[in-house]
This record gives structure tokens, C-alpha cells and sequence, in this order.
């Protein structure tokens, strides 16, 4: 299939790169007027769009596409220069619809401009901005640009209304508005509007150093922190060719999935409560009371962890973690049947999901959806079994795969993902070996040396990845954060089409959304 | 009488914006009840709450949600700002940043500072007995001294 | 002095005096069953999520409704400036009248009536159509979309479980031959009615949940999707007598279930009054016990229970009963 790629391409184009230290398969360098074709290549060869980023490098603008396809990995990086002095490059969300907002987000921050792209509103940022944040000078906005940014003003139609569901929310779905535009109880579309939590996370990663930029990881997906920096932890160990004892290795595994379950537990009861059962909600934090006083007993953090460092872990563990967690899986293991009984056989709440939301293979691809939404259209993609990192390949579990899509797919996805993170912690546990939680001449000052990485982990809400560009100092030139939940929100405007007001509720629930990722 | 009563049965207005929201609604769970206090009814429309916690980052973008929503309350209201990003913009102030609003109280009056990033549940509570102590002028339980 | 005492107690014997006295108990039975069943709805629902609720005003909570009726009155009142201003004012003191009739007909024990009328359960079921014209006002006065998205779908609600309403008190009176709930109590002497009709106490039951707006069938003011349904706009008192309106609701539906199909207050050794209570209340805490468990119904789903599933097993049922009757 490559082969048929590289056919297809004209010259050698296609350069083949070391995955272990880049963290993709190939690279292509190509020029505006080819990109639509590429593009439409990659469709054909039922490629996905992974991530879609810009990176300042002062003379020129390098736009960066990462195509890869669902279980059988081929991850290409598809580049391309851009003047920084009048920067356009044609769209390509006529192909991928997930390209719509990455461009969206690019115009804002960056000031290139995409031909093609229907709608080129403020995503993230607000009106009152006048510069383009992420570029390395401050280049001021053009009034014409700033007349198509701030074109975004819903206004009233015979027929049918405008309704916000948010920004302020009763339930906790954090600050998102959602434009709908509704026909009586019918939605005709919706239009979700972001960046009331835009905390400037990448900003921030190119004025700090790689140690100072730990805290932020946890902040940004403050139910999956764990995750978030193990990955940014394992990037920057992949950068530097940092090794990590087995220990650490083993100590990690067993954070990152207690930390899975009390994401999925949260995400349990909050469901349960935009669906109307307030119940469960304290049924679920009381487990996740249990996991908090565990990890807090080792990392000192109950929700915004900033546990592992470079090279291993900030402290090591101790018996009564050990106990408690052993504790911790005995009990939860007895809860799933409460679970059960309580939501999975309830009538209500099946026919409240069932049906609800189906999420084709096609439209997963096509928006790059992620994580446990993924799994349960059916493709079982699970970045810990694609691309092992930190030993999940030592360890034996499935992926759990849905039939359908809908909403009850995800719920009984993340179910039986929650009780494959308990055998997971059992076998980690059981093999936790001795030795330095922490590597050895570990520099102080880190300097990795230059080039770029791409580094994929999966947290409770699917794939992240982490595309690091080093200029030998130590701050990272750029950082981007590719999160699944921003993937997972593109989805919805088309899910939601048609549908019950309290559907789109439903909907917007089992796609786990957390909103401090996606504003980033 | 009616501070008395006002203190005992202060209603919260669900306005979670981030990190410290999560902390919020574990004091309200079943381990750090804080319907104990009288607190527990969250209302959703600012019409029927009358304490608002200001829990998470405030960015220019929500800021004239939040004094729309602060205005929207009837007064007798109070205003607990939770977390450091509410005090003073928490860790995300550095030099060029442009999306931040320091601290929630310059946009709307704060009553009772709850430190931390996120601060404990139990943090929180002593936050509610604080503002308690403010409205009726005497605190339910004696204060803790440290006793390390 | 005892001219005036006596003129006043010969008045008081008489029917008016009768009628007054009722009326000043029935509202007095209506602030204290709101206040006790707003503290009832926190306990029960803390001790089901596994917390205590209400605890540090006064012992076991008890003067938490209290503090809540005071700091409800000590509130601002405002009022949205686009509001349809008589709509809006009027809603929530219209929405006790009906709460207000149904009392004057329930008899709490054998003589403990404000009047009983012959046609009672006619009026109690013709005026509680008036609480759904004061939600439609509420929804519509307040100029909010939630408002009125909520008042809507609260309307739809209310008359499609209305009929299965109807039709599973007809039965009931089928069998008594009277449309007065003191000759209903009367005839439930020897067995409770429940026992010959429990499909219809079934549907009964589920279109009265329905028709006070609780979960699961509260949509109206559904939180996580509508902010607050139709009192969005409400604040501090008139705040309040929604709530009232709502508590009060309960126990009137659960009041008619008890006259209806438990027997009213019938029951050996205790006082009349006291099963009627006990009844009734056990009927109230299933539905707290309800709300607490159950997720929401859909709008649709709603709907299709109703139209597609109660109203024709209650003419089944109504059948079978006239026929059974005849023979």
C-alpha cells in the first residue's frame, strides 16, 4: 500500500525515516498546488488525518500533515513551506472534514489563509485580540482578516431560533457553547463555539523549559493528568534517548490506569446526571475517592498530578500503596455488578442510548476520531497495542469493540475498558520489579538535540499525540498537543443533525468530552 | 435572623470552568457532604442561587459571561473565588499572555479566597464555614490551629 | 365580653364558620407539608447516595426548610425587563388555586372534610387543568427559550397524561357508583380497592408522577439540558410558591391514590386520620424514591408511553370492568 503510495508520487518524495527516534514512518515534502491531490490520495488509501499543525521557523511557516491509517500504522508527515510574509495554502476539508477546525485554528493563531475553507470564523480566541498569538514576532491582524475572523453572529430566521447550550453548564461539561440553531424540539445544526478556557498551553511551552512545562500537562486534561504526562514524559525521554528502569516503567503503567478508571468513573456519573439519574453520581465518586486517597498517598495531588519525571518517577512507592491499590481492584471488582443493575439493565436509560448518535466507520475516519467513540464504531485501535510505549507489550488485555456506535456502544466500551485496566494493574502488580525508580545521570539542564518528534500514548478519551520541534536549547521551538477530545467534538455537528434536543445532550455526553484539552 | 438563616441554606449556582470544578463537586459528594451545611442544592439558573463559586481559570472570552451571570442573581449574593487561577490567574500568568483575566476579582466583588491549585475538598468547607462566620459574625465549628 | 365570645363561637358552628375554619387548616396543612417534604426530599436522597444531608441546622436538619423559607423571602425580587409583566406575576399565584380546590374535597378522616361535594373527584380533576394554563404562563411571560421550550413540553405532558389519569379513576368510581370521595372511602370497607383494580392503581400512579413533573417524567425542567425549564426566570418568593406548588402536588396525588384504591382512612385501631397520612405518605416517599433512581425520559418516549401504552391498557381495562360489572 505504500508502495503504491511512493507509485504514485512523482520523484522519491517519500523518504523513509526511523520510527524510534521520529515517531513516524516517512516523510514528504510537497508544494501547494500538489497538497489537494495528496490529500485525495490518502483518502483513497483509507488514510486518516492525525494531526494538523503550523510551526514558526522565522524565515518561512511549515504547515505539517500526519496521515496514518487504523491498525496497520504508517504514520507519513506531509510538509509545507509557507512565506511567513503572505502565507496561503489551499484547504483540504472538502476531503477531510477534520481539517476544517485544524485550519480554523491555524488562521487565528497564525495568519495563514486557507482557499477553499468555507468558514473562517474565530475559533479559540476572542475578538478583542490583535495580533497572532502563536507567531514568534507579533504580527498584527489585517483589517480584512479581522472583518472574517469576527464574522460569526447567529441571527434570528423565520421558523426556526438560535438556543446556547452553555458556556454555563448544570452538569460538567465545563465551558462549551453550543450554538443550535432549532426547529421546534428538532435541531437543524449545530455550532460549537470554544476558547472560553483557552489557557494558552502551547504559549506557555515555548517560554518554558521541558521541566517547567510538567505542571501544565496535568492541567490540561485534569481527569487523565496521569496520562497526560506520561506522555509528554516519554516524548521528551524518546527525544534524548533517555532510558527508564523497569521499575519506573512498571510504577507508571499502574498510575496511568488507576488514573484510566477514576476518568472513566467520572465520566460514568456525569452521563448518568446530563441523563437525568443523579444517583450514580456519588456512587462513582465514592470508587474514586478510593483511587484519589491511593495516588495521593504517593504523588501528593488528588486530581492534577505531576507524578513522573525524566528518567522515572518523583518518589518511589511504598507498601501502603501497593495495599491500598490491591484494596482498591478486590473492591471495584464487586461494584461492576452494582453497575450493572443500576444503569446497564435500566430501561430508561437504554432507550435513552441505544441508537443514539451512531457513528459510522466512514464519518470516524473522516474526522479522526479517537479512544473509546472509536471503539465502539468498531475499529479496534488502541494505541497502547499499535504503538507499545513504557511496556503495556509485556502485558496481556483486548480492546473492546462496539457493534454499532451509539451511545450504549461507548458506555459498554468504557465499561469493559475499565475492568480491562483492573487485570492490567493486577499483572503490573504482580511483576512490579525491584530496583532504581529513577535513571542515572539524568542532565539537569535538558538540551535534546534538534529535530522533531511525533509521540502517541492513549488516555481515557483516546489517542494523544505530541509533536515536539527541539532547536538544541531548552525550550521546545514548538509544541503541539494533538487531543482526542477536539477530534471527537468535530463528529458532533453531524451526529446532532436532526435530532431531539435531549439527544444531542446525550450525544454530547458519550463523547467524553473534556473542555480544558480542546481550548488547550 | 435572616443572616442566620440567609448562611444556613446558601444555595450555589453551578458555574464549574475548570480543574477546581472537579474538586467542587467531590465536596458536594457523598465523602465531604456539604449539604450538611444547608449548601447542597445546586441550582442551575442564577435566578434561584445566591453564592457563586468561582472555580477554574477566568479568560477574556467567559469574562462578560460571568458578569452577566453575577448581575443575573438577586442580591443578598456572595462570591467565593476557588483556586488560585480566581485569586490572581494562578500558573498560567507569564509575560505576553493574552487571554487571561488575573483573578476573578477584578471583574465582580469576592467575598472568601480559597487558595490552592486544585484545593482540597475539605479546603473548600472551611471556605463555606468562612463565609458563614462573615454573614452571621460567628463560625459553626472552632477553628483549627496546626498542630505541626 | 362573653356576648362577643359567644356570637363568635355560634358563628363558628356554622356552615361559613366551617368553611373558614377548613380553609385557614387546609393552608396550614399546605406550609407544613412543604416544609416537611423539602426536608424529607434532601434526607431520603442523602441516605440513598450514601451521605447524611441536611444536618448542622438543627437537629437532624430539621430547621433547614426553614432557613430556606426565610432566605427565599429575604431575596431580591427581580423581575426580567422583557417580561410580559401580568403573565409573568400571575403564574405562580395561579398555580395554587387548583392545589387549593383539591384540598377542599379530600377527606382526611370520616369527618374531617372542608366540604364534600358530589361530585368531588370532578372537580378536583377539572381544576388541576388550571396548573398547566399557569406553566404555559410562566414559560410564556418570561421571555426566556427555555422557558417557554420547557413550558411546552411540559403542556404535551400534561395532556396526554391526563386521559390515562381519567381513565384509571373510572373504574374506581365504576365500582362505588359515586362520583363523592367520601362514599368511595365508604364503600372501600371491607376491601381496599386496590386488590380488585391494581392495573389501574398502576396507571394511576405512573400519570400522576407524570402530571407533577417528576423525574422521570420531569422534562419540564429538565437541569442538565434546560437550565431551569419553565421558572428560569423566578426569584426568591415567587421562586418559592413553585416549589410549594410542586411539594403540594405530590401529596394531593398521592392523597387521591390513598382515597382512591388504599381504603382512604379506613384502618382498624388508629385514628382515621392517621392511616390517611401514613398512606398517603408512603405514596410520596415512592415517589422521592423514584426521582433518585430513575434517569429522564426522553420527549418522544414521553409521549409514546402515554398515547401508545397507558391509554389503551386503561380502556382495556375500563372494559373489563364494565363488563364484569354488568354480569
Amino acid at each position: 500500500m505504500i508502495e503504491e503510495i511512493k507509485a504514485r508520487l512523482p520523484g522519491d518524495g517519500l523518504i523513509e525515516v526511523p520510527f524510534p527516534q521520529k515517531g513516524y514512518h516517512y516523510a514528504l515534502e510537497t508544494g501547494a498546488d500538489k497538497l489537494p491531490d495528496l490529500a485525495a490520495l490518502f483518502d483513497e488509501k483509507r488514510f486518516y488525518l492525525e494531526c494538523l499543525l503550523c510551526t514558526d521557523y522565522g524565515e518561512y511557516l511549515e504547515l505539517v500533515y500526519f496521515f496514518n491509517k487504523h491498525l496497520a500504522p504508517s504514520r507519513v508527515k506531509v510538509t509545507l513551506k509557507l512565506d511567513p510574509a503572505h502565507p496561503v495554502a489551499p484547504s483540504i476539508s472538502a476531503v477531510y472534514g477534520s481539517a476544517s477546525w485544524y485550519e480554523r485554528e491555524i488562521h487565528e493563531f497564525y495568519g495563514v489563509l486557507f482557499s477553499g475553507h468555507p468558514n473562517m470564523a474565530y475559533l479559540f480566541l476572542h475578538s478583542g485580540i490583535d495580533h497572532y498569538p502563536l507567531r514568534k514576532d507579533r504580527v498584527p491582524v489585517p483589517p480584512e482578516d479581522l472583518a472574517r475572523l469576527d464574522s460569526f453572529n447567529p441571527c434570528e430566521q423565520e421558523d426556526s431560533f438560535f438556543i446556547n447550550l452553555g458556556p454555563q453548564h448544570p452538569s460538567t461539561h465545563g465551558v462549551l457553547r453550543v450554538v443550535l440553531k432549532m426547529d421546534g424540539e428538532y435541531i437543524e445544526q449545530a455550532e460549537p463555539v470554544l476558547g472560553y478556557l483557552h489557557r494558552m498551553h502551547e504559549k506557555m511551552a515555548e517560554n518554558r523549559t521541558y521541566q517547567q512545562f510538567l505542571p501544565n500537562t496535568g492541567r490540561m486534561d485534569y481527569l487523565g493528568a496521569m496520562s497526560f504526562n506520561l506522555g509528554h514524559v516519554l516524548a521528551v525521554e524518546r527525544l534524548c534517548s533517555i532510558p527508564v528502569p523497569e521499575r519506573a516503567q512498571s510504577v507508571r503503567i499502574i498510575a496511568t490506569e488507576l488514573n484510566r478508571i477514576s476518568s472513566h468513573l467520572l465520566w460514568l456519573g456525569a452521563y448518568l446526571a446530563d441523563l437525568g439519574a443523579l444517583t450514580p453520581f456519588l456512587y462513582v465518586f465514592d470508587d474514586r475517592e478510593q483511587i484519589l486517597d491511593v495516588l495521593e498517598g504517593v504523588t501528593g495531588s488528588r486530581l492534577t498530578y505531576c507524578y513522573f519525571r525524566f528518567g522515572g518517577l518523583y518518589n518511589d512507592v511504598d507498601d501502603p500503596f501497593i495495599e491500598g491499590t490491591k484494596a482498591f481492584v478486590k473492591r471495584m471488582w464487586s461494584r461492576f455488578s452494582l453497575y450493572e443493575k443500576l444503569v446497564t439493565g435500566n430501561v430508561i436509560f437504554r432507550n435513552r442510548t441505544r441508537g443514539i448518535g451512531t457513528i459510522t466507520q466512514e464519518q470516524a475516519r473522516k474526522f479522526g476520531v479517537a479512544g473509546p467513540v472509536l471503539r465502539s464504531a468498531g475499529i479496534a485501535s488502541d494505541m497502547r497495542k499499535e504503538e507499545p510505549y513504557s511496556g503495556y507489550d509485556a502485558l496481556d488485555f483486548t480492546v473492546p469493540v462496539g457493534g454499532r456506535g451509539d451511545a450504549l456502544d461507548t458506555y459498554v466500551v468504557r465499561l469493559t475498558e475499565m475492568e480491562n485496566s483492573l487485570r492490567i494493574i493486577e499483572q503490573a502488580l504482580a511483576r512490579l520489579p525491584g530496583g532504581p525508580y529513577m535513571a542515572e545521570k539524568v542532565p539537569k539542564k535538558l538540551k535534546p538535540p534538534p529535530g522533531d518528534l511525533y509521540h502517541v500514548v492513549e488516555t481515557p478519551r483516546g489517542e494523544l499525540g505530541i509533536y515536539i520541534v527541539s532547536d538544541e536549547s531548552d525550550r521546545p521551538l514548538r509544541m503541539k498537543w494533538r487531543v482526542p477530545s477536539f477530534s471527537n467534538l468535530m463528529v458532533f455537528p453531524e451526529l446532532s443533525r436532526g435530532t431531539l434536543l435531549a439527544d444531542a445532550v446525550a450525544i454530547l455526553g458519550s463523547l467524553d468530552l473534556v473542555i480544558p484539552e480542546i481550548d488547550r | 435572623m435572616l443572616d442566620l438563616a440567609r448562611a444556613n441554606s446558601l444555595w450555589p449556582v453551578t458555574f464549574g470552568l475548570a480543574c477546581c470544578a472537579i474538586e467542587m463537586m467531590a465536596a458536594a459528594m457523598a465523602r465531604f457532604d456539604l449539604d450538611r451545611f444547608g449548601a447542597g442544592v445546586f441550582r442551575a439558573s442564577p435566578r434561584q442561587a445566591d453564592l457563586m463559586i468561582v472555580t477554574g481559570t477566568v479568560t477574556k472570552k467567559m469574562a462578560p459571561v460571568l458578569t452577566t451571570l453575577y448581575e443575573q442573581m438577586p442580591s443578598p449574593k456572595w462570591v467565593i473565588a476557588m483556586g488560585n487561577c480566581a485569586i490572581s490567574g494562578g500558573p498560567f500568568v507569564f509575560e505576553g499572555q493574552y487571554n487571561l483575566v488575573e483573578g476573578v476579582d477584578l471583574l465582580i466583588p469576592v467575598d472568601v479566597y480559597v487558595p490552592g491549585c486544585p484545593p482540597r475538598p475539605e479546603a473548600l468547607l472551611e471556605g463555606f464555614l468562612k463565609l458563614e462566620e462573615k454573614i452571621t459574625g460567628s463560625r459553626r465549628f472552632p477553628r483549627v490551629e496546626s498542630v505541626w | 365580653m362573653p356576648a362577643m365570645v359567644n356570637a363568635l363561637l355560634e358563628w363558628a358552628s356554622s356552615d361559613a364558620g366551617k368553611m373558614i375554619a377548613g380553609l385557614v387548616g387546609v393552608l396550614a396543612f399546605v406550609v407544613v407539608n412543604a416544609l416537611l417534604l423539602t426536608w424529607a426530599e434532601r434526607k431520603i436522597a442523602g441516605h440513598m447516595q450514601r451521605r447524611i444531608g441536611p444536618k448542622e441546622v438543627g437537629p437532624f436538619g430539621l430547621i433547614q426548610p426553614i432557613a430556606d423559607a426565610l432566605k427565599l423571602l429575604g431575596k431580591e425580587i427581580l423581575t426580567p425587563a422583557r417580561a410580559d409583566k401580568p403573565l409573568y406575576y400571575l403564574a405562580p399565584t395561579l398555580i395554587f388555586v387548583p392545589v387549593l380546590v383539591s384540598f377542599i374535597v379530600i377527606p382526611f378522616d370520616a369527618t374531617l372534610q372542608v366540604t364534600d361535594i358530589n361530585v368531588g373527584i370532578l372537580v378536583i380533576l377539572a381544576f388541576s387543568s388550571i396548573s398547566i394554563l399557569s406553566i404555559l404562563m410562566a414559560g410564556w411571560g418570561s421571555e426566556n427559550k427555555y422557558s417557554l421550550i420547557g413550558a411546552i413540553r411540559s403542556i404535551a405532558q400534561n395532556i396526554a397524561y391526563e386521559i390515562p389519569l381519567l381513565l384509571s379513576l373510572l373504574p374506581v368510581i365504576m365500582l362505588a357508583n359515586s362520583f363523592s370521595l367520601k362514599e368511595i372511602v365508604e364503600k372501600q370497607e371491607g376491601l381496599w380497592f386496590v386488590v380488585v383494580q391494581p392495573v389501574a392503581f398502576v396507571i394511576y400512579f405512573i400519570a400522576a408522577v407524570a402530571e407533577t413533573n417528576r423525574t422521570p417524567f420531569d422534562l419540564p425542567e429538565a437541569e442538565s439540558e434546560l437550565v431551569a425549564g419553565y421558572h428560569t426566570e423566578y426569584s426568591g418568593m415567587r421562586f418559592a410558591l413553585f416549589f410549594l406548588a410542586e411539594y403540594t402536588n405530590m401529596f394531593i396525588v398521592s392523597a387521591i391514590a390513598t382515597t382512591f384504591f388504599l381504603g382512604g382512612y379506613q384502618g382498624p385501631v388508629l385514628p382515621g386520620i392517621l392511616w390517611f397520612l401514613l398512606k398517603s405518605y408512603a405514596l410520596v416517599f415512592v415517589i422521592i424514591w423514584l426521582r433518585w433512581t430513575y434517569p429522564r425520559v426522553r420527549f418522544d418516549q414521553l409521549l409514546n408511553v402515554a398515547w401508545k401504552g397507558l391509554i389503551p391498557l386503561a380502556f382495556l381495562n375500563l372494559l373489563v370492568t364494565g363488563g364484569l360489572l354488568k354480569l
